[in-house]
């Protein structure tokens, strides 16, 4: 790969002059992200300016009109969610991510199930699964009573937690968090907002998306803003004021 | 006096657990109810000879079921079973009137087995809701059934040795116990639940089925391929609907067109008296198979009754009413746990 034409290798992931039509509606149109290695990158974007197709299309669910995407200094076509999991990009959406009805195990490991195989009989090692699970959410600190339980009995944060210890556990390098703490309690934000920075110190790079600066300004490193399909601008933590990058995510102010 | 308490609470804790931990104990409870209600008041009916009758009665319903529930927990209905099981019984009695079963076998498994790949392979073309797919399919694939025989009854008279093999008398248990009337079906039934309850709680494709009717975007956002499960599970549905006209066949050495109509809807039946829900994502193989036990127990108790206005004939009135009955009661049992 040629290194001149790609100087900033401080990013993992660099999508570049993104767009996206869908029918005779422009979504987004000539946007450029970055999100710099080992940093939280907040995406902030009223409802409908177009964070959920941009991020879809980082994660495969989506095909850009035009664009390009550059992974870890490589172009890459993301063209199914597999692909995008196949180069660490871990996506944990605010309300879709587990399924209620089965267990935290089952749900951890669930499309990457450990299976043993004897000639056509395969089986599921569920003890092993069992204790990875326990164990490496007791890693990123959280704490379960059993691995076992139904996801559905869990609280909103808990379940969160386990979505987030999931994307660390299976070696995400972008962990990308979808409106995470919209829908949780000050204490469950809090722990939550823990479990990001200890993301970020175990060398993870994190995408926030949501639409309140309130909810991302602790633990950012620096801020993207997305209005009507466009880029406003990207600002680094400290350069502007929660009270700015409101006013930007309005529309109140311009840049 | 706290020791009362503790036991209460830590029985009441097993139970609770026991509960969460498996949905076939509040079906099960049911049916013991049931059974013991009808040992009491029926003065016929504790016998070796009505309980195999019982059992006998269950378990082409109960090949069905399997199937049914299997997809139902992945979010989908298939109304087609009934059609498909007259299918198989005819590919089946057809090949072996000309002598060659073991063909007519094979076709009794591989033509359903593509009919419920065609169900499976309409849904995901067209996203229209199974019930509706299905629902077309059962009168279309009944017309396939009245095309494969000319619209005639099929009977034979000759004995083949496959029947005794497929769904004869076992006598092997027959001859242990006195008055008892059990038949080989019930050796099918039961490997084949055996087999099914392993792919769905031992394998990781029973994760998928379990997670495709759960919360299908979440599956899908972590790589499982929703589409590729469910026309799996309409194939099994119907490979098992064509194995229950065998059955049939093998049995009574008779099918007609109307074979096997209304076993759709008394699957679905089973499978909610056993704890599946019909927005899919929870049921047990198990359970399912307790709910047509229930259903046939049910019929033949009431048949021994003698109820005036309930005849052998009526007795689906009173299904309907334990229907609605015993999913109450395991909505009761389970929102106590």
């Amino acid at each position: 790969m040629n290194q001149a034409e790609h100087p900033q290798d401080g990013f993992v992931v660099e999508m570049k002059a993104i767009s996206k039509r869908f029918g005779t509606i422009t979504a987004l149109e000539g946007v450029d992200f970055q999100v710099p290695r080992q940093q939280v990158m907040a995406l902030l974007g009223d409802n409908g300016a177009g964070k959920s197709t941009l991020i879809k299309i980082l994660t495969g669910v989506h095909r850009p009109t035009r664009g390009e995407i550059y992974f870890e200094n490589r172009q890459v076509e993301i063209d199914s969610p597999r692909v995008a999991r196949d180069l660490g990009i871990e996506t944990v959406y605010q309300d879709l991510a587990l399924v209620n009805l089965m267990s935290i195990t089952r749900n951890f490991f669930l499309g990457r199930e450990l299976v043993r195989e004897l000639g056509p009989i395969r089986w599921l090692q569920l003890a092993e699964m069992n204790r990875l699970t326990h164990s490496s959410l007791v890693e990123v600190g959280i704490d379960i009573r059993s691995p076992s339980e139904p996801v559905g009995s869990l609280s909103g944060g808990e379940r969160q937690s386990i979505a987030i210890g999931r994307a660390m556990h299976f070696g995400a390098k972008l962990l990308i968090l979808d409106e995470p703490t919209s829908a949780l309690s000050v204490a469950e934000t809090r722990k939550v907002l823990s479990y990001i920075r200890n993301a970020k110190d175990r060398g993870l790079s994190v995408v926030f998306i949501t639409h309140n600066v309130n909810h991302c300004y602790e633990v950012s490193d620096a801020y993207t803003i997305l209005r009507h399909g466009k880029i406003v601008g990207t600002y680094q933590r400290g350069e502007l004021s929660q009270d700015d990058i409101a006013a930007l995510i309005t529309g109140e102010r311009e840049n | 006096m706290t020791v009362v308490t503790s036991v209460v609470a830590g029985w009441r804790l097993s139970l609770r657990r026991l509960l969460l931990s498996s949905s076939v104990i509040g079906p099960l409870a049911t049916w013991m109810a049931i059974f013991v209600l009808f040992s009491v008041v029926a003065s016929n009916f504790l016998s070796l000879r009505t309980v195999s009758g019982i059992l006998n009665a269950a378990t082409l319903t109960g090949v069905v079921t399997i199937g049914v529930t299997l997809l139902m927990i992945s979010g989908e209905f298939d109304l087609s079973v009934g059609s498909m099981m007259a299918i198989g019984g005819y590919l089946f009695g057809q090949q072996a009137a000309k002598g060659t079963p073991l063909l007519g076998l094979l076709l009794a498994l591989l033509i359903p087995a593509v009919l419920g790949a065609l169900n499976g392979l309409i849904l995901i073309a067209t996203r229209i809701p199974s019930f509706i797919v299905t629902l077309g399919t059962r009168s279309i694939y009944r017309g396939l059934a009245w095309i494969i025989s000319g619209g005639a009854l099929l009977q034979l008279t000759e004995d083949l040795p496959i029947y005794e093999v497929l769904n004869g008398r076992l006598e092997v248990v027959d001859k242990l116990f006195e008055g008892a009337n059990f038949r080989t079906s019930v050796v099918w039934l039961l490997g084949l639940l055996l087999l099914v309850q392993y792919l769905l709680i031992r394998t990781d494709y029973g994760n998928h089925v379990f997670a495709a009717g759960g919360n299908r975007a979440a599956a899908a956002a972590q790589g499982v391929n929703i589409p590729r499960v469910k026309l799996v599970n309409f194939i099994i549905t119907g490979t098992l609907a064509g194995f229950a006209g065998v059955l049939l066949f093998s049995q009574f050495k008779t099918v007609r067109v109307a074979t096997g109509a209304g076993t759709e809807l008394s699957a679905i039946a089973a499978a909610v008296v056993g704890g599946a829900l019909l927005r899919g994502g929870s049921g047990s193989i198990w359970g399912a198979l307790v709910g047509v036990l229930l259903i046939s127990t049910l019929r033949t108790g009431v048949i021994l009754l003698n109820i005036p206005f309930i005849p052998a004939d009526n007795f689906e009135a009173v299904v309907g009413v334990a229907i609605i009955g015993a999913v109450v009661f395991n909505d009761w049992l389970r929102r106590r746990a």
